[in-house]
């Protein structure tokens, strides 16, 4: 049995490794939008991974809660602007993305959760689709038109403060995000909810005749995964871009991403998705450079050959390397 | 008034959903066989589209005449596919690491060159440019270690895996068409007159690619039922431990089965080009894979004659839906139909999850 104090060591890594992330962005000028990309794809996998890794369920609906959450973000705004609430408006902005995405959330996983496997991604696959036309098709929220809310910032937060928040404080926010995902699923992984998601993903029959109500700790992450994505939703697009609309947001290339991202690092480890965030980023921006509109195409093989080839990730397989010596505690 | 826009649009459903079902039928036969999901399924219907168009507009061939390459096209994709993806997943034969010997090596690198050699020939065709080189060289290398490596077993969530590999197909499908053809949205027209049945006027086309539909799923239907090949396959789907022990082969069932299965959904592309032969590009598939999966899950998901019978059932509902949210002011009937059919999946995967029509 491991040390109370030695169960949390594991987040000392992801702690330096965005620390380093935040330092690099800070210190070296001009890197500042590279480092805001990097930080999203860390943190998209962090939340992606919280369910896909710890139950083997993949969502292929999951930017939905993104967008969900980014529209909370933006009618906030877009309401309340001229109430003279200051800052708060953003709490009030992040309380409707995490409320969006939570209803959204049960939504889904009240019918998708009890369906295993396949059935799954089935009812999955159409959620941001599903929703989007819903938006578009009853004129919700604006409609097809979307929201642009560069005006009531302004308004709202005054001119230099609107421009800080979107160039400077709505990354550091998504960096909270980052860490607030990375410490939820250490937390799960170390206790009742992460062994019996272990257990289910490992047999799900198994566990439910060792008396694993599975359905609930399936809700837990899924619902604690969509949350995190509506943050996410709400600091890096909404407040950064301030404008949203229903074909951006619910575009499936970020669920791609997601799974790369995941895959990449190794699903199920914590450490996987910044690894796999790190490599993901860093290479599509070369590529974006080197040979633009091609990153999708050099991806998707990649991920059938890590699938075949390499299904355990690159932590997956650091994890193993490194049991018996003193890093074993820190990697997971 | 209501009723008969009602009855013509209805009648415009039953024959658009024959052409959906006959769309669906290479899902549920893959699924049938494999206990795979191709969640690729709408690029395969792309490329389809992509076979009709090219036909019609470089060579003046009709797409009812475009059926046999098409399909030719979809099994050979189909077998790529399988055998760089799907059945080192499915299938864990021949696992363990080969050997690098000096000659395997040199049969590789001789293979890579004329690989090289062949693309800069036919780059006289499409403009080809350094990326596509470095992705051929890319998959190359992929099928390389491949067979160094064998199949590996999977010791967890095959299920995972295999989701994850056919989506990865489908995104890999649609990056090469966009390379080739561009992102823009093409569209043809092959007009052969239109005949007026009172309530709705139906053009010719739409007739052909409906019964051009249900000959196909009597073939199929014959196919499974009166040959032996047919029942060989068959027999998979009832048991795969008992087929082999009987002399099936079941490794090559599953490689038919699923080169067949995206050679149906490739064909069902060019029929779908007949009713809507505009909107052609690269990212059209992914209406259709939700779409098909409604249908599956309507027809049972693992029977094609299901999904067939699923495919009317959903044209049917998904008309008359759009005629009454049509009369409903303030709804955006095209985005809403839409939204409905999402909801349809979810309440038949809540309350009948083996299907309406309860096949098998």
């Amino acid at each position: 049995m491991m040390k109370r104090t030695h169960k949390y060591f594991p987040i000392l890594p992801v702690l330096v490794a965005y620390g380093a992330l935040l330092g690099y962005g800070l210190f070296f000028p001009g890197k500042w939008q590279l480092v805001s990309q990097l930080a999203f794809y860390c943190t998209l996998g962090q939340a992606f991974n919280l369910f896909m890794g710890m139950t083997g369920y993949v969502d292929f609906g999951y930017v939905a809660f993104m967008g969900v959450g980014t529209y909370g973000m933006a009618i906030s705004i877009y309401h309340l602007n001229e109430k003279g609430l200051g800052l708060s408006i953003i709490l009030i902005g992040l309380s409707l993305a995490v409320a969006f995405s939570i209803i959204l959330s049960l939504a889904v996983g009240a019918v998708a959760l009890r369906l295993r496997g396949a059935y799954f991604a089935i009812a999955t696959i159409g959620v941001n689709e599903g929703f989007r036309f819903l938006i578009e098709g009853a004129r919700i929220w604006n409609g097809s038109e979307g929201i642009i809310f560069t005006r009531h910032m302004k308004k709202a937060f005054g001119k230099p403060a609107a421009m800080a928040i979107g160039t400077f404080w709505a990354d550091i926010m998504m960096f909270g995000v980052a860490v607030l995902a990375a410490v939820l699923t250490l937390v799960y992984m170390r206790n009742k909810v992460g062994y019996a998601l272990t257990a289910l993903r490992e047999d799900e029959d198994a566990a439910k005749v060792m008396g694993i109500n599975v359905t609930k700790y399936k809700i837990i992450a899924f619902i604690t995964s969509a949350a995190l994505a509506g943050l996410l939703g709400a600091t890096a697009w909404a407040l950064k871009l301030q404008y949203v609309y229903p074909t951006d947001v619910f575009e499936i290339h970020y669920t791609v991403e997601a799974i790369i991202i995941v895959l990449l690092g190794g699903a199920g480890t914590l450490l996987g998705p910044i690894v796999g965030g790190l490599i993901y980023g860093i290479s599509k921006y070369y590529l974006s450079i080197v040979l633009p509109g091609f990153q999708l195409l050099i991806f998707a093989p990649l991920i059938v050959a890590i699938i075949v080839l390499f299904p355990e990730g690159t932590v997956g397989i650091l994890k193993k390397k490194v049991i018996n010596t003193p890093l074993q505690k820190f990697i997971i | 008034m209501l009723f008969e826009q009602l009855a013509g649009n209805l009648v415009q459903g039953l024959v658009l959903g024959a052409v959906y079902g006959m769309a669906t039928m290479g899902l549920s036969l893959i699924f049938g066989v494999l206990q795979v999901v191709n969640v690729g399924h709408g690029a395969f219907i792309m490329v389809g589209a992509f076979t009709s168009l090219m036909m019609f507009q470089a060579m003046g061939i009709p797409p009812i005449l475009a059926i046999p390459a098409a399909f030719l096209i979809g099994m050979a994709l189909g077998m790529l596919f399988y055998f760089g993806a799907v059945k080192p997943l499915v299938s864990p034969s021949g696992s363990g690491i080969k050997k690098m010997t000096p000659k395997r090596l040199g049969a590789a690198a001789g293979m890579f060159v004329g690989l090289m050699i062949l693309m800069w020939i036919s780059s006289g065709f499409f403009s080809l440019n350094i990326a596509i080189y470095l992705f051929v060289g890319i998959i190359f290398l992929y099928g390389f270690a491949l067979y160094i490596y064998g199949g590996r077993r999977q010791d967890k969530a095959p299920e995972l895996a295999t989701l994850l590999a056919t989506f990865s197909c489908g995104v890999i499908l649609e990056e090469v068409v966009k390379q080739v053809f561009t992102s823009e949205a093409r569209g043809f027209n092959w007009d052969i007159g239109k005949i007026d049945i009172g309530i709705t006027v139906l053009p010719y086309t739409k007739l052909v690619a409906a019964f051009g539909s249900l000959a196909i799923a009597v073939i199929l239907y014959m196919w499974f039922n009166k040959t032996r090949a047919g029942m060989a396959m068959r027999s998979v789907v009832e048991d795969d431990v008992g087929a082999r022990v009987c002399g099936v082969d079941v490794d090559w069932q599953y490689a038919l089965s699923f080169s067949l299965g995206i050679g149906l959904t490739v064909t069902s592309g060019v029929l779908l080009t007949m009713f809507i032969p505009v909107g052609i590009n690269p990212y059209m598939g992914g209406p259709y894979t939700l779409k098909a999966f409604v249908i599956a899950v309507l027809g049972g998901l693992s029977s094609p004659y299901g999904a067939f019978f699923g495919g009317v059932v959903f044209g049917l509902l998904e008309n008359g839906s759009y005629t009454l949210f049509a009369n409903i002011q303030g709804l955006e009937p095209f985005a809403m139909t839409r939204f409905f059919s999402f909801v349809m999946l979810l309440v038949i995967l809540l309350i009948r999850p083996t299907g309406l029509l309860r096949a098998k």
